[in-house]
């Protein structure tokens, strides 16, 4: 209680300064109270109340800029979140910035991407519970503007505390547009090596500490192409299985992804390939795959696209970059995905008076082909080959505005999840999806939205239906009430329902809610969390100053 | 460390900041180029709109400010910047789609949301308005029609 004051006191101090413009920040807040339903379980009594949250303070001072980041899980933390979220109020992160025209010093916590994060990527996400900033130190130096240097020092954060691994590395980048004064050509080109360095009791003498990666990267555009191509080497590492770190059973890894688009106005076109080899990195080798996604050192999303709506979220693919010899071998996976985008003219017999958009998305995911050593743990995998189908989703997006007050959007997926290899469960999924909204404005700002979905199969839970229906009165005050619902599952029936309402005035969002979460998978961003299936009342605040 | 925290807020109130200044952040193009977001020029009102190829609101909110875009430029000379906060999942697919849609504004894109974070977004659709590099006004969310009184702040902050 007397956290939480502290914390309202700071709030409203720091909502006073911010009048005049003294400083900036942010304030997000989660909130449930978990009630007991037959469906999704019971709570005691301690458990019921749940909070996250999180206060972000900036100052800049010339070329200073300082920042606190304080969080609060109190009572405890929202249901899966990780364990080491476990204080109920503390400083999280802090850092200090010094920023001139050729060079950013930054000591404390601090964010970073090289390339496109193949090799190394530090973020946050707090609807996630992702935040693996590293605490230590970063140097900037842009020597000129056409050369980009990168050097890091640090430890992942873990919740309140830091990992006992440690990350070094340099990346550069070279702009040869810039250095050439080249016209209607874009020439990027990039480098990086990265150092994962930890100590492990109990190892034999030669075991080394160190895990080197190495990554190279180039991207060129001109006129209406694009392409890129980025590979990253990893050092031989242990095997982690079993709970135990088998230090005989070293494995290198490696990665590789092209990315080609053509556009021009009114089309688009774009195709990725990715092929992914015994990838998974992180700073401490003894928390591999973890659940909680802690100590991630690189980031390899899931290449398919992200679907928005909830029956096509059941059903999400996630990256396989992991080796593992049990319980099915595995060694990464290999695949590509293809994205259209096309403008149907107004005007014309198919555009109507407003126009048509439509785009297509196809995605195929597939493991490693590879021969497995079960004895002595090691793998030789092919380069282009393809093993067993882990995922593929075929789908199309209509959008289509009939006049000036009634817009529809149409959406059809069809896909294939291996539930076997990707959730090391039994079972295969095909399903199809159906999915029609359509927004009508009343008023200049006040609209009605409805949105049926079905999906059809026969695996797993059965068919699903769901509908949303959606009122806006204002700019500012919203109602919604959805449903799902999987009609035809022999062993129970649920519907997963869900209603609430938010205001918003200007950078400040209040939204509550009150309903039945679907268990499974919440993915943000190619990222996922497990969370079960809870019924409770959720508050959610938002506020930027 | 709570006292170290209150030494802290004292220590902010007793200098004087400098305001809301647009950060010194480089972010690249559609083209690959590098964009200093600080040397942005602003002297006319400026709105970023942060969005993401994955979030249905922001590609409703950006079509509808597509729309409007050449009266309210007719009329105020205002600028749209859309700040693509996709990742390198979906990073590939925005110049496509933004060609695809037919956009008429400038795209950034905002890889790892340094942007985002410096202006203190939580959550998108997010958009500021900047003028003369200060940021005036900020609102988060999306809802059909909120183009109207987006439209209402732009001249507002033209005058």
């Amino acid at each position: 209680m007397k956290n939480l004051l502290f914390l309202i006191a700071l709030l409203v101090l720091f909502k006073a300064n911010s009048q005049k413009n003294w400083l900036s920040g942010n304030f997000t807040s989660f909130s449930q109270y978990y009630v007991d339903d037959k469906r999704t379980g019971n709570f005691s009594k301690e458990d019921r109340f749940r909070s996250n949250n999180y206060l972000k303070l900036d100052a800049n001072f010339n070329k200073f800029t300082f920042g606190v980041q304080i969080e609060g899980y109190a009572p405890q933390p929202i249901l899966s979140f990780s364990p080491s979220f476990d204080k109920q109020i503390d400083v999280a992160t802090y850092f200090v910035k010094y920023q001139s025209k050729q060079l950013d010093l930054t000591a404390g916590y601090f964010y970073e991407q090289f390339g496109s994060g193949l090799i190394f990527r530090s973020w946050e996400d707090q609807q996630l519970g992702l935040n693996n900033a590293l605490r230590g130190g970063k140097i900037i130096y842009k020597p000129h503007s056409y050369l980009k240097i990168i050097g890091l020092y640090g430890k992942h954060r873990v919740g309140f505390d830091v990992s006992n691994g440690e990350i070094y590395g340099v990346d550069t980048e070279f702009n040869f547009t810039e250095a050439l004064n080249i016209e209607n050509t874009t020439l990027n080109l990039g480098f990086s090596i990265l150092n994962r360095s930890q100590k492990v009791e109990n190892t034999p003498a030669n075991f080394k500490k160190n895990t080197y990666a190495y990554s190279g990267r180039v991207s060129i555009s001109k006129n209406d192409f694009y392409s890129a191509i980025e590979y990253v080497l990893k050092d031989a590492d242990a095997l982690f299985e079993f709970g135990t770190l088998n230090t005989e059973a070293l494995s290198k890894g490696n990665a590789l992804l092209i990315n080609s688009s053509y556009s021009k106005k009114g089309f688009g076109v774009n195709a990725s390939f990715r092929r992914l080899e015994n990838m998974s990195f992180y700073s401490d080798r003894e928390v591999d795959g973890n659940i909680d996604n802690e100590q991630l050192v690189n980031y390899l999303p899931s290449l398919t696209k992200q679907h928005d709506y909830g029956l096509a979220s059941i059903y999400v693919y996630q990256t396989q970059s992991r080796l593992s010899y049990n319980p099915f071998r595995k060694a990464g996976e290999i695949g590509s995905q293809i994205d259209v985008f096309y403008r149907l003219k107004k005007g014309t017999l198919l555009g109507g008076k407003y126009g048509t958009k439509l785009a297509l998305n196809f995605s195929t995911w597939y493991g490693l082909d590879a021969e497995f050593d079960n004895e002595n743990r090691v793998f030789d995998a092919k380069f282009l080959s393809f093993g067993k189908k882990y995922y593929t989703d075929f789908n199309i997006e209509i959008r289509k505005k009939w006049s000036k007050k009634w817009s529809s959007i149409f959406t059809y997926i069809n896909l294939f999840y291996n539930k076997k290899y990707i959730e090391e469960r039994s079972g295969k999924v095909n399903a199809s999806i159906v999915i029609a909204e359509t927004t009508y404005k009343i008023l200049p700002t006040k609209s009605i939205r409805i949105e049926v979905q079905h999906l059809w199969t026969n695996d797993d839970r059965k068919n699903w239906m769901a509908g949303t229906l959606e009122l806006n009165l204002s700019s500012k005050i919203s109602f919604f009430v959805t449903d799902l619902y999987n009609y035809e599952n022999d062993i129970i029936k649920t519907h997963f329902y869900n209603f609430g309402g938010s205001y918003t005035k200007n950078s400040t969002r209040i939204a509550i809610n009150y309903g039945r979460q679907r268990g499974g998978l919440v993915c943000i961003g190619g990222v996922c969390r497990i969370v079960p299936e809870s019924t409770g009342l959720g508050l959610s605040i938002n506020t930027s100053f | 460390m709570k006292n170290l925290l209150i030494y802290f807020i004292f220590l902010v109130n007793t200098i004087a900041f400098t305001q809301n200044k647009l950060p010194q952040i480089i972010l690249k193009n559609l083209e690959g180029a590098n964009i200093n977001i600080s040397k942005i020029e602003t002297n006319n009102v400026t709105v970023f709109s942060f969005w993401a190829t994955w979030c249905v609101p922001c590609i409703n909110e950006l079509e509808a400010i597509n729309e409007e875009y050449s009266d309210w430029k007719n009329e105020t000379n205002v600028e749209i910047i859309a700040v693509s906060i996709d990742d390198s999942r979906t990073s590939s697919r925005v110049k496509p789609l933004v060609n695809g849609m037919g956009w008429e504004f400038p795209v950034l894109f905002d890889l790892n949301q340094e942007f985002k974070r410096a202006v203190n977004a939580t959550s998108i659709p997010y958009l500021i308005i900047v003028k003369n590099n200060t940021i005036v006004y900020s609102h988060a969310g999306y809802t059909p029609g909120s183009e109207v009184e987006l439209f209402k702040k732009i001249k507002q902050y033209t005058h």
